[in-house]
C-alpha cells in the first residue's frame, strides 16, 4: 500500500513536472514554509542556477521580497484564504539572479493540493522589456508635456512681443489715414486704407492668440462656482452687441459647476457672441440650458436660430484659424471656437455642435458638477 | 509758465505718439524727453548737460528702459526728498501683476497700460491732461 502510494505520487509528480516544462514562463513550486520543491528549466535559465542549486532552497533566494510573505497565513486568514486573494492577479516584484543582479518580474500564484499539504505554483515572467517600454513611454509623455508647455509659453511671449511693433504700425497708419486721407490722391487713400485694415486685423489675431495661449498658461484653479453668474457676467460683457442686434437671450436655471470662473465667462461669451453674429436678418434668439447626465456631468447647451452649419464642418470649426465665411460677410480671426474647445478640455470636458443650415445651431459642452471629485483636473 | 512734463521713454515711435497726443489734448504743455533712466536722473538732478533743466510738474515713466530701468528710476526718485513730491505716472505695455504691484510699492502715483488702439491711447493722454494737469492741485513750483 505504502509502496503503491509512493509510486503513484512519483507518477503524478512526473506528470506535473512535464506540465511545468511545457510552460513558457519560469515556474516554481513552493511549500508553505517557502521552500522550493519543484522548478522548470525556464526558472533555472532565468535566475541562472542549476536545478539542484535551487531545489530545497528558500524562495527568498530568487525572489527576496513579497513572495514568501504572501504564503503565510495570519491569525485571521487560513493559508488557503490568504492565497485565494492572490490568485489570478499579477503581482509585480523583483527577482534576483545567481550573480546578484535584479530584474523586474510579474508572478501569478495558484494553490496546488498535494499529499504533503498545500503547495503553491508560481508562474514567473521577466517583465524587463515591458517595464523599460513603460518607463520610455512615461518619459515621452513627460517630454511631450514639457514641449507643449514650452510651445504655449513661446506663443504667449511671441504674440506679446509682436504687439509692440504692431502698435507702432497700427497707430501711425491710423494717424496717416486721419491726417492725409483726401489730401494725396485716390491711390494713396486706397493704400493707406489697406494698411490700416491689415494692421487692425493683425491686432485682433494677436489678441486672440494671446487669449488662446492664456487658457493654458494662466488658468486658475477649478472651484465650485455658479455657472449662472458666469453667464450673467458674459452677457454683461456682451451688452453692447446684444443691444445693437436686439438679440433675445434667455436661460434656464443653471447649476453650480467646478470651473475656472473667468474661463467659463469667456466660454459663454464666445458662444453667445457667435450665436448673435452668424445670423440672418431678424431677431437673434439664444437659449442656454443645462442637463445632468448619470455620470454627474452637466451638459450645457447654447442654442441659436442663426445661419446653421453644414455637417462636414462640425469638427473643423473648432480648429485654429478655421473660418467658414468670407471676411466681407463676417469679421473674425477663426480662433474663438478653438479657445472654447481649449477651455472645455482644460476642464476635462468636451464640446460639440449640432446644426442644420438654416435651422440654427446648438453647441453643447460638458462640465463636472461641483463635487470635489474632479480635483486632478484642477492641477493642470 | 507752461505746464512741464518729463517723458521717460526709449522708443522714438512712442515719444512722437505721446507728443502728438498731448498736442491734441493741450497745446500749452511743454514735453521734455529722456530716453533712458540715467538721462532721466541727470535731468531731474540737473547734472551734466542738464544743469539748467526745469523741474517738471509731472513725470511719465516707462518701465523697460536701457541703462537704468524705470523701477530703479522710480525707487531713486521716491527716495529723494526734493523729487518725491513730483507725481509719477507709470506708462508701460506691461500688464504683469508683478510690475503693477512693484510700481505701487515704490510709490508710483498711478499705473497706466499703453492701449493698443490709437484712439484709446489719445483718450488716455487726454485723461492724464484733464486729471493730473487740470483737476489735480500740484505742489506750487516755487514753494518746494
Amino acid at each position: 500500500m505504502q509502496l503503491r502510494n509512493l509510486s503513484e505520487r512519483a507518477t503524478s509528480e512526473a506528470r506535473y513536472r512535464g506540465l511545468l516544462e511545457a510552460a513558457p514562463d519560469a515556474m516554481v513550486v513552493v511549500n508553505q514554509s517557502g521552500v522550493i520543491v519543484l522548478l522548470n528549466l525556464q526558472a533555472e535559465k532565468q535566475f541562472g542556477y542549476r536545478h539542484d542549486e535551487l531545489l530545497g532552497q528558500q524562495v527568498t533566494h530568487i525572489i527576496p521580497e513579497g513572495f514568501a510573505e504572501r504564503l503565510l497565513s495570519d491569525g485571521l486568514r487560513s493559508a488557503v484564504d490568504a492565497l485565494a486573494q492572490q490568485i489570478g492577479t499579477g503581482i509585480e516584484l523583483s527577482g534576483r539572479r545567481n550573480d546578484g543582479s535584479r530584474f523586474p518580474i510579474e508572478i501569478m500564484l495558484s494553490p496546488l493540493k498535494a499529499a504533503t499539504g498545500i503547495l503553491v505554483t508560481a508562474a514567473i515572467r521577466d517583465i524587463s522589456v515591458r517595464k523599460k517600454a513603460e518607463a520610455q513611454l512615461l518619459q515621452k509623455v513627460e517630454e511631450l508635456k514639457r514641449s507643449n508647455e514650452e510651445l504655449e509659453l513661446f506663443v504667449y511671449v511671441a504674440s506679446h512681443d509682436l504687439q509692440e511693433p504692431l502698435r507702432m504700425v497700427s497707430s501711425y497708419t491710423q494717424l496717416l489715414s486721419r491726417r492725409y486721407t483726401g489730401k494725396l490722391d485716390a491711390d494713396a487713400d486706397e493704400f493707406i486704407a489697406f494698411a490700416v485694415d491689415g494692421a487692425n486685423r493683425m491686432q485682433h489675431l494677436i489678441q486672440d492668440l494671446l487669449a488662446y495661449s492664456r487658457v493654458g498658461t494662466q488658468g486658475a484653479e477649478l472651484l465650485a462656482i455658479s455657472s449662472a453668474e458666469a453667464l450673467q457676467q458674459a452677457l454683461w460683457n456682451l451688452r453692447g452687441v446684444i443691444d445693437e442686434s436686439d438679440a433675445v437671450v434667455t436661460y434656464d436655471e443653471l447649476p453650480n459647476v467646478l470651473a475656472d470662473k473667468s474661463q467659463l465667462v469667456q466660454l459663454f461669451q464666445n458662444l453667445v457672441s457667435n450665436a448673435i453674429k452668424y445670423q440672418n436678418p431678424g431677431v437673434p434668439r439664444v437659449h442656454i440650458s443645462a442637463t445632468i447626465t448619470c455620470g454627474k456631468k452637466w451638459i450645457f447647451s447654447v442654442q441659436d436660430n442663426g445661419l446653421g452649419i453644414e455637417e462636414q464642418y462640425f469638427e473643423k470649426i473648432f480648429g485654429m484659424f478655421q473660418r467658414l465665411h468670407k471676411r466681407e460677410a463676417f469679421e473674425g480671426t477663426g480662433i474663438g471656437l478653438a479657445i472654447c474647445r481649449k477651455i472645455v478640455e482644460r476642464h476635462g470636458g468636451s464640446i460639440t455642435v449640432e446644426s442644420q443650415p438654416g435651422q440654427g445651431s446648438t453647441f453643447r459642452f460638458t462640465l463636472a458638477g461641483d463635487q470635489p471629485k474632479a480635483q486632478n483636473d484642477a492641477r493642470k | 509758465m507752461p505746464t512741464q512734463v518729463l517723458l521717460v521713454e526709449d522708443s522714438p515711435g512712442d515719444v512722437r505718439l505721446t507728443q502728438e497726443a498731448f498736442r491734441e489734448a493741450n497745446g500749452m504743455i511743454k514735453l521734455y524727453v529722456a530716453s533712458d533712466g540715467v538721462e532721466a536722473m541727470d535731468f531731474l538732478r540737473r547734472t551734466g548737460e542738464y544743469a539748467h533743466a526745469p523741474r517738471p510738474d509731472l513725470i511719465l515713466l516707462d518701465l523697460n528702459l536701457p541703462k537704468m530701468d524705470g523701477r530703479e528710476v522710480l525707487a531713486q526718485l521716491k527716495a529723494d526728498e526734493r523729487l518725491k513730491t513730483i507725481p509719477v505716472i507709470i506708462l508701460t505695455t506691461s500688464e504683469a501683476e508683478a510690475d503693477i504691484l512693484k510700481s505701487y510699492q515704490l510709490h508710483a502715483n498711478c499705473y497706466l497700460c499703453k492701449p493698443v488702439q490709437l484712439e484709446a491711447f489719445e483718450n488716455m493722454v487726454k485723461s492724464i491732461n484733464d486729471f493730473w494737469l487740470n483737476q489735480a492741485t500740484l505742489p506750487n513750483r516755487h514753494h518746494r
